[in-house]
């Protein structure tokens, strides 16, 4: 069973599409290990549809606009989209394969997996390229009987479960377990079997002021 | 000029594109539809790439995208651009729509929603990701998985294929029983590819429903 899921507030933010990269696949891939994070999903998805949508009011500007837009589609370009099958779905993967092992990953990786796997002894990480300056997403696979030293984090750490087992001072983890610890934990975690994890470390801002735009790499795009 | 007596969906579709005030086609979104009427025209733009429809979805959805993407974007251009991203993928995508997962209004939300993402990080980063649709997929991509299990009740099955009606016979037998792929099929038929996956999808579906009844 899991126990560990990402709280209320992050699958809000993460739904209205708010979350950084790193942060929205952690949610995604943790809901499609666990049914009861993917039904909340669900009700919010359905709620944040019926407020975007309540909006009905359209200025007289925009309406010349629209009404090109449409003629524009109507009259050629929902044509050529149907004779375009040149369209293919984008590359991915749906496995990755290290030190013999391999394991299946959930779909919102599938087009993340584009760099070598780096590491010393038991300890194995695949770095993602979300391009976020603040936060560094990774897969990191811990083999059978290997452990990370004992460790405090700068900021903070979420590591979610994807296969395998791990445990550290305070638990032992399943797949699905999302795990965010900050800079008061220490923790060393252990593998007996092995496992594969997707990591989000340094990242203080995303994850303990909460969302406010002025934190956010979106928001720093914007004002 | 506004006809104000009540009107069949397919006259406020044609006045919608034939009534020019300065060279412009008027939009009207004085007429908000009800989730029954999305749903319906949904499945027509699915099974037979109405344009009509599609029509009455643009004029439903359009001013409420470009209002999320003024929220969102913060330029009236790029909102606009996600208003023409966002309804070509309904377009595109219509086959995937399933009336029985999602309203409407629930699974343009999805596509729009990972639009602006994807957008987002356009502007942001310069690169032409497309992350949006694996992180919120636009389908559930267990039905699909789900289908491949069970082998014994195949033949049972196959009895029932000559009962769907012909055109969705037609798609489910070149699948399945010629293993043709979905693209031969499109082309030996001169239909879309659009079209042979909504056939399939209905023709499944009925397939569903005989197997039900029988073996409940």
């Amino acid at each position: 069973m899991i126990n560990y899921h990402p709280n209320e507030q992050l699958l809000a933010l993460h739904i209205a599409g708010e979350l950084p990269l790193s942060m929205s696949i952690a949610i995604s891939a943790h809901a499609e290990l666990c049914s009861i994070c993917q039904q909340n999903l669900n009700q919010l998805n359905d709620a944040a549809s019926d407020e975007a949508f309540q909006i009905t009011n359209s200025t007289a500007e925009i309406d010349t606009d629209m009404s090109d837009m449409l003629e524009q589609l109507m009259s050629t370009t929902l044509d050529d989209l149907d004779n375009y099958h040149g369209r293919a779905e984008p590359d991915g993967v749906d496995h990755v394969t290290i030190k013999g092992d391999t394991f299946k990953i959930p779909r919102a990786l599938r087009q993340q997996v584009n760099h070598p796997w780096q590491g010393i002894g038991k300890v194995s990480r695949l770095r993602l390229d979300t391009g976020e300056d603040k936060a560094r997403a990774s897969l990191l696979h811990i083999a059978a009987n290997g452990e990370i030293p004992e460790h405090t984090h700068k900021g903070t750490e979420l590591t979610l479960l994807l296969a395998g087992e791990f445990f550290d001072e305070f638990n032992s983890y399943q797949p699905g377990d999302f795990i965010l610890l900050d800079e008061n934990h220490q923790h060393s975690p252990k593998t007996i079997d092995g496992c594969l994890c997707y990591t989000i470390v340094d990242a203080p801002l995303y994850f303990t002021k909460g969302f406010s735009k002025l934190l956010n790499p979106i928001g720093e795009l914007i004002y | 000029m506004e006809n104000i007596q009540p009107q069949t969906a397919q006259n406020r579709y044609d006045r919608t594109m034939n009534v020019k005030r300065n060279g412009a086609i008027k939009v009207s979104n004085k007429n908000e539809l009800g989730p029954e009427q999305l749903s319906e025209l949904m499945i027509n733009v699915a099974n037979s790439r109405c344009k009509a429809s599609f029509a009455k979805l643009f004029n439903h959805f359009g001013a409420k995208i470009n209002s999320f993407g003024n929220q969102r974007l913060h330029q009236q251009g790029l909102a606009m651009d996600l208003v023409q991203e966002t309804m070509t993928r309904v377009w595109t995508k219509a086959h995937l729509y399933n009336p029985d997962k999602a309203a409407v209004s629930t699974w343009v939300f999805t596509i729009m929603r990972n639009q602006c993402f994807d957008m987002l990080r356009k502007v942001q980063h310069n690169k032409e990701d497309a992350f949006g649709d694996d992180i919120w997929p636009l389908f559930d991509s267990d039905d699909a998985e789900n289908n491949e299990d069970d082998f014994k009740l195949t033949g049972t099955l196959l009895q029932h294929v000559n009962d769907l009606p012909p055109l969705q016979r037609q798609i489910v037998q070149g699948i399945y029983m010629q293993e043709m792929t979905q693209q031969e099929l499109a082309d030996k038929l001169n239909i879309p590819i659009g079209t042979v996956k909504s056939r399939l999808r209905l023709g499944l579906e009925k397939l569903k429903g005989f197997m039900e009844k029988h073996y409940d």
